[in-house]
């Protein structure tokens, strides 16, 4: 694309078009311009656009914020298939003269397009800096020099922005000596000029601020932008391990630091914007301090009495207020740090602890304004938060953490107070329940945080209180209360206490509530509803010693009806339609609870009409996931105890799996191929003629093109087989499975749905309707063998003869072959079976293969004829490796490179229904034993001729697995003559 | 998929790719970016400000402390004492060469009375031709001597006054010859080994120049002063970060035999001056560490760590002890030997320096066990019955930070069986249950919540092996014990994609509900 008038006026019009308000000339300017991507030299030109100052602000807005994505999809294209559509890439000569362009570009926008062009300078740099962008540090370090000099603020602030994004990569990443080699060319460069104007900034906000009504918050502002960006610099540089330069001065870092944490800036803490910008800088300071006193504690101690003296006073005002999280949540992490470090015995003198206790852990676990909004706002968010440890950086997470650090070296001091503070917190709910309610909500959280954690529903444990009598006191009462609506905070954590310490609760005590925890599914509250559908669930699954489920289908039966009415019900309240811990309970109550069909019936109903319309837009995976994963359970285990129930279910849910199919809700087209084979499968033939219509569809290579597709299509594919082989040999189908076989077998990423496939053929098919076929079929195997032989496709195909061999003979197997090559058989013997068998796992395709392959040399003509005496030893020397050594001393792990499959489209992901699974069948029921088999047969077949195998034997196979030959021979007490 | 937030809380399919623990030996980075911890004593620049030989003139009397007033003096006088050598070099008449003599010596004088020389003020008068002009070829030796003294006062000044000596490089080296007055030589090795500290770019001049090979020579005789200012001159030019000094400097004829003769012979000064020489070597250069590892040098190192108290000593000869058991695989092989004396003597120097008083030691001595314990199953029978058991589960929950860490990793290496590839490690029950049982694991998840990424990545491999490993399958609950899920949950959405994969991996496996199959 050339830079010329014409391209200026082209792309103009464009990003002015993509601002419009009517869909239509937007369109249309968005699909030019993502064609116009494709083209050499389209970012720079979008990127001179930006640069340009006689267009519009807006336009050129848009086209900053059109190059960063440009650059993100771009710079280094992905190379991963399943992420989407491949981009062609920047060429080197238009990366280098974008390289060449930007710094001074960003450095001379405004404001918002500075914030874009710093964005894209990032993904750059993320892939060039610093090794193929040598002049980038340069050029910022000069340019932040001479915007120093003229205290330039919006250029400093510009700089050192995307110098901030540029090392952050140090926060994060392994040490390795290339990491280390950036990270010192960026100390040697860096280092020293961002000292420098880390002091200059500091020594304008000392004089700001002593000025005559402590400066204006407009020339203070940006400063403290400044030094919180140059701390957060620190902080990457820092991170992985103390450089020299900021070990040489730390002194003037460490001074610098304390000061922001001990000085008040009342002209601009006096608005909460203003306090918002100190105390980013404070946090960016705790932050830092935190680091050095975590790994560099013996050259940052002499600077620690001071700091935690600041930093605790600094925590006993903030802890008061109710904004300000981000510095609570850093200050009391450094607490944290330094109780757990070998300086502790600062909270060793008397009245620390119970002083920290009152004026810093209580304040900040008790529930905020913040946090009743987000109650009432967001629960999604809040149930993260509270429930499944999102809560990494809230206030009453990290105050709770701050105890437990300092318990750490003084658990008796700290399990002491907080006993004390509980019943204080609990004696003064009890004086006015209805005002003081957050002192008990206060209390249950300390409880529920201070446990030690547990998971999958075993034992929890606190030293804190009793929890028997805890929960009998303090927990039942609100889940008795009538009001289900009431305080519904404090609801939200009993029935979170209940769930954490639902093991220690005896069955009696919360069977009795069972009635209660259902009631609560009516709560309005999205969070109570969601928690005691939650609770109920997780109850569900307690186990007693010996893994017995505590709760059984007896004790929940009978209140199943009015359960699963509430829980329906509850998918109807606003923000619930997809409420996953509702639709997770369901999916466990049906597969505890005993299924009649009373039960069946409304509830498949409920199902499909929640699929009906989440088919509509599929948004919550995990909703749906456990939507079709209680299809599935509920069709199993009511069909199991009455068969008849399958056309109910065929009935209700053939719509809406044909909705699904014929929209091609992508997303859930695994699902439905799942489900389809789970009712096909139950069927007993003759197959409906409803199926036969979809397995028409399942045949055309349509569907066949998206690779998340495939394994529940070849699910589906053998339950036809299985089920209907007599169709499939029907109107040229079976031609079209084989096709089918023949794709997924060419490649090595699926070339195992392909062997399913064919097995699946081989066992449910007549020899005479498929040996017309054979040739073919070898034809492709061998061609596969040729072009591209890996480990597992060997395997797959011993299995594949194998199976044969059992289904059809050896004779067949061995003269199929050859027909297609002369004497090929032997061949492949030789150079495959044999050197592949031992490699052979699963129990099933052990003694598959151990069976078949003890067959053909007893039976087979062409083994038994004295001319193949050697192959004959060889295969069983390799039998015997198969039999008789533990699998991980035969096999070694061999690491193989997937090979992605074309996809189409975007992606849907491959995810197994549990509930829908196949079970495995064993093709030989006969045989139980393959070891006896083997001895057995070979003591048979040596009687015949005695005399003539102990010799093949001993010439042919290893002395260890002669020795495991004699031993079985005896186990079994046959001989071989 | 149309909306992929809520997606993003799913956790990936079980991928517990929980690697080798620590299973590698590990060699320190080559590449450093903090301050290099030698003592102050073998700092990288010294003052000259006693002669080499003890000859100096300096008198003890003169105080150390400089005022304002007294440095501007000195600056004074030394402007002068150059503007009098300019001139003493001018004269050609009779006594010319005293003349000179004397306006070095007292250009020297003032370059050494005090702990700061006025480097400064000697630079701005020019001094640094003056100087080059002293060194030339067939001058008198004394006049050599106080050049050269000159020259090293001022290259031990910050980096752009050491880089001032360029000009003088080549007659310094030219100097280092065997031809040379012994007190020259070696006042311009210890001038040179100021420029050497200073930094990678002047190293690489001086290497290109031909410093190596005389300086490397002056180490070959029994003579103490001039064998310490080489070895120390050594030390700083051969750190690298390029490895070709140091497998130069072992390849010198004779060199590798005078290391171990100074090794076993020498006092504590010089030893350890030769210590830092090995460390270097076997720090950067393969070559070189095989050459010493199949020398005595191992025995000799042993040796001084059971004999001597001085921290100064000890810090280099355990450091060098330790690269060479990280840096080839031959020396735990084949030296150190379970069963052997050396071995024993080994680990009964590593104990003794677990239980000083002094942090380096500690951590030093930690790291050369784990990279034992690396080692063949023997190795760590032998460990693991050792005394430094105890020593190193007390560390584990007591001592500073980096500490920890490097006595985690002893603590990891005892429990797993050496493997080739990079699958998950064999564990050794008996170890792994005895450690356990004696409360390692709460150190281990410490660890896991530590914002160091490779501590919490080893911390996370051990607690794979316990979950895994602990027999009757109590490792679950050991670790609930212990709130190491809370440990792990914290990297649910770490950054790192390795160490997320890694916790919620375990998780997963060994605490997540598995819906559907516990019905």
């Amino acid at each position: 694309m050339e830079w010329n008038p014409e391209t200026l006026q082209f792309l103009s019009q464009c990003f002015l078009h993509t601002l419009s308000p009517q869909p239509e000339p937007r369109r249309a300017a968005e699909s030019s311009l993502s064609e116009a991507a494709d083209r050499p030299n389209y970012g720079l030109a979008v990127l001179r656009l930006v640069a340009e100052p006689s267009v519009d602000e807006q336009i050129r807005q848009a086209a900053a914020v059109n190059f960063k994505n440009h650059l993100r999809t771009r710079w280094v294209p992905s190379n991963d298939l399943n992420a989407g559509p491949t981009f062609s890439p920047i060429l080197d000569p238009e990366k280098d003269q974008i390289k060449t362009l930007i710094v001074s570009l960003m450095l001379s926008s405004s404001p918002r397009i500075q914030s874009q062009l710093s964005e894209a300078l990032a993904v750059i740099g993320k892939h060039d800096f610093p090794k193929s962008w040598p002049t980038l540090l340069p050029e910022l370090i000069s340019n932040l020099q001479k915007a120093a000099q003229s205290s330039d603020y919006a250029s400093i602030n510009g700089i050192l922005g995307t110098a901030n994004s540029i090392f952050k990569k140090f926060r994060y990443q392994y040490k390795t000596n290339d990491l280390l080699l950036d990270l010192k060319y960026c100390l040697d460069n860096f280092a020293a000029p961002l000292l420098d104007i880390f002091l200059k900034t500091a020594s304008l906000i000392d004089s700001t601020a002593s000025s005559p009504g402590g400066g204006s918050p407009a020339t203070l502002q940006p400063l403290f932008e400044s030094q919180r960006l140059c701390c957060r610099i620190f902080y990457s540089l820092n991170f992985q391990e103390l450089p020299e330069f900021f070990e040489d001065h730390m002194k003037e870092w460490m001074g610098e630091f304390r000061k922001y944490l001990t000085t008040n800036y009342p002209s601009l803490e006096s608005s909460g914007d203003g306090l918002a910008l100190v105390d980013q800088l404070r946090a960016a300071v705790c932050e830092n301090i935190s680091l050095y006193m975590e790994k560099n504690e013996e050259e940052f101690q002499g600077y620690l009495n001071d700091f935690a003296s600041a930093v605790w006073s600094l925590l006993t005002n903030v802890s008061q207020s109710s904004s300000r999280d981000k510095l609570a949540v850093t200050a009391m992490k450094f607490l944290t740090t330094v109780s757990t470090s070998v300086h502790h015995t600062l909270f060793a003198s008397e009245g620390v602890i119970p002083q920290i206790c009152q004026s810093i852990v209580i304040p900040n676990v008790r529930l905020r304004d913040e946090d009743e909004e987000l109650f009432e706002m967001n629960y999604i968010e809040f149930i993260r938060r509270d429930m499944e440890g999102s809560d990494l950086d809230t206030r009453r997470r990290i105050a709770c953490e701050l105890l437990k650090g300092i318990a750490t070296n003084y658990k008796k001091q700290v399990t002491d107070i907080v006993s004390i503070q509980i019943q204080n917190l609990l004696s003064s709910f009890a004086t006015n329940p209805s005002a003081n309610w957050k002192d008990k909500d206060c209390a249950i959280y300390l409880v529920v945080s201070l446990a030690t954690k547990k998971a999958g529903g075993t034992l929890v444990s606190t030293d804190l209180v009793d929890v028997q009598s805890f929960f009998l006191s303090v927990i039942v009462p609100e889940l008795q209360s009538q009001d289900v609506n009431g305080f519904p905070m404090l609801k939200a954590g009993a029935l979170k206490f209940f769930t954490t310490f639902r093991g220690l609760i005896q069955k009696p005590v919360a069977f009795q509530l069972f009635p209660d925890l259902v009631r609560f599914l009516g709560a309005e509250s999205n969070v109570v509803h969601s928690y005691a559908a939650s609770c109920i669930e997780k109850l569900l699954l307690v186990k007693d010693e010996g893994g017995k489920a505590r709760y059984t289908s007896a004790d929940i039966t009978p209140c199943v009806p009015v359960l699963m009415n509430n829980l329906f019900n509850s998918l109807k309240f606003p923000e619930s339609e997809e409420n996953q811990y509702i639709m997770k309970c369901i999916l466990r109550v049906l597969a505890v609870a005993d299924i009649s069909s009373e039960i069946a019936g409304p509830c498949i109903a409920g199902l499909t009409s929640i699929l009906n319309e989440v088919c509509k837009n599929p948004r919550n995976p995990i909703f749906n996931h456990y939507l079709f994963e209680s299809v599935a359970i509920l069709i199993r285990r009511a069909c199991e105890r009455d068969a008849s129930l399958i056309s109910a279910f065929e009935g209700s849910l053939f719509p809406s799996l044909q909705t699904i199919l014929a929209n091609d809700v992508t997303e859930f087209l695994p699902y439905a191929f799942q489900l389809l084979a789970q009712l096909v499968e139950l069927n007993k033939p003759p197959i409906s003629p409803s199926y036969m219509q979809i397995f028409v569809l399942l045949l055309s290579p349509d569907s066949w093109r998206r690779s998340s597709n495939v394994p529940a299509l070849v699910r589906l594919l053998q339950a036809f087989l299985q089920k209907a082989p007599n169709e499939v040999n029907q109107e040229g189908r079976l031609n079209q499975v084989l096709g089918i076989f023949n794709m997924l077998v060419s490649s090595a990423s699926s070339d195992e749905q392909g062997f399913y496939i064919l097995n699946t053929v081989i066992e449910n098919l007549e020899y005479g309707v498929i040996s017309p076929y054979m040739g073919n079929i070898w034809n492709v195997l061998f061609m596969r063998l040729q072009n591209n032989r890996t480990v597992k496709f060997l395997k797959s195909l011993v299995i594949f003869m194998s199976l044969f061999l059992i289904k059809h003979g050896a004779t067949n197997l061995v003269d199929t072959m050859n027909a297609v090559q002369d004497n090929i058989f032997l061949v492949i013997l030789e150079q495959f079976w044999i050197p592949n068998l031992k490699l052979i796992t699963g129990a099933i395709e052990l003694k598959l293969t151990a069976v078949a392959s003890t067959r053909l040399i007893c039976e087979s003509p062409v083994l038994l004829d004295p001319a193949a005496a050697r192959l004959w030893g060889k295969m069983l020397d390799s039998i015997v490796t198969l039999l008789s050594r533990p699998e991980q001393d035969r096999v070694e792990e061999e690491p193989e490179m997937p090979d992605i499959a074309e996809n189409v489209g975007y992606t849907a992901t491959f995810v197994k229904l549990y509930n829908a699974g196949k079970k495995e069948e064993d093709p030989l029921t006969d045989v139980k034993d393959p070891k006896q088999f083997l001895v057995a047969s070979l003591a048979k077949l040596s009687a015949l001729t005695p005399g003539r195998y102990p010799q093949i034997i001993n010439e042919n196979l290893e002395p260890a697995n002669q020795a495991a030959l004699l031993q079985l021979c005896g186990i079994y007490n046959c001989q071989i003559v | 998929m149309a909306d992929d937030s809520p997606a993003s809380h799913r956790r990936d399919p079980i991928k517990s790719s929980v690697g080798n623990v620590a299973a590698q030996r590990r060699r320190q980075n080559a590449v450093t970016v903090g301050k290099e911890r030698r003592e102050s004593l073998v700092r990288a620049k010294r003052l000259c400000r006693v002669g080499p030989s003890g000859d100096g003139d300096v008198p003890g009397e003169e105080n150390d402390m400089v005022t304002d007033e007294e440095g501007f003096l000195l600056d004074a006088q030394t402007s002068s004492a150059v503007e009098d050598l300019k001139s003493a070099i001018a004269y050609q008449g009779k006594g010319a060469m005293q003349k000179r003599v004397n306006a070095l010596r007292e250009l020297r004088r003032l370059l050494s009375k005090s702990e700061f020389p006025p480097v400064e003020a000697a630079l701005k008068a020019g001094a640094i031709p003056l100087l080059v002009q002293c060194l030339s070829f067939g001058s008198p030796d004394e006049q050599l001597l106080e050049a050269a003294w000159c020259l090293t006062n001022i290259a031990a000044g910050k980096p752009e006054e050491t880089k001032a000596l360029l000009p003088a490089l080549p007659l310094l080296i030219a100097h280092l010859g065997e031809k040379s007055f012994l007190p020259v030589a070696e006042q311009c090795a210890w001038a040179l080994g100021n420029v050497a500290g200073e930094g990678e770019e002047l190293r690489n001049v001086l290497l290109s120049q031909g410093a190596l090979p005389p300086l490397a020579r002056m180490m070959l005789p029994n003579k103490g002063s001039t064998v310490r200012t080489a070895a120390w001159a050594l030390s700083n030019l051969i750190k690298g970060p390029d490895p070709k000094a140091a497998t130069e400097l072992i390849k010198v004829d004779g060199l590798l035999d005078a290391i171990l003769r100074h090794l076993r012979k020498s006092d504590e000064e010089l030893a350890t001056e030769v210590a830092w020489v090995v460390v270097y070597l076997s720090a950067l250069s393969n070559f070189a560490t095989g050459v010493l590892v199949k020398s005595d040098a191992i025995l000799l190192l042993v040796e001084r760590l059971a004999t001597s108290n001085s921290l100064q000593l000890l810090i280099p000869v355990l450091r060098s002890l330790g690269n060479l058991v990280a840096g080839d695989s031959h020396t735990t092989s084949t030296v150190l030997i379970p069963g052997h004396e050396i071995t024993d003597g080994v680990i009964k120097v590593l104990v003794k320096c677990l239980k000083s008083d002094h942090r380096v030691l500690k951590k030093e001595a930690s790291w050369v066990l784990s990279n034992i314990a690396a080692g063949s199953i023997e190795h760590k029978q032998l460990i693991y019955s050792s005394e430094a058991v105890p020593l190193l589960l007390r560390l584990l929950s007591t001592a500073p930070f980096d500490i920890r860490k490097e006595v985690a990793y002893v603590l990891g290496n005892l429990c797993v069986t050496p493997t080739g590839g990079d699958g998950k490690p064999n564990l050794i029950e008996e170890h792994l249950v005895s450690l356990v049982q004696r409360g390692c694991l709460s150190g281990f998840i410490d660890l896991v919540r530590s914002a160091d990424i490779e501590a919490a990545r080893l911390g996370l491999q051990f607690m794979e092996l316990v979950l895994r490993g602990m027999p009757n399958g109590d490792g679950p609950k050991l670790v609930e014990q212990e709130d190491g899920i809370d440990a792990m949950e914290r990297y649910q959405f770490h950054e790192n994609e390795d160490l997320r994969n890694m916790a919620n991996g375990l998780v997963d496996k060994y605490f997540g509900e598995n819906y559907g199959i516990d019905e």
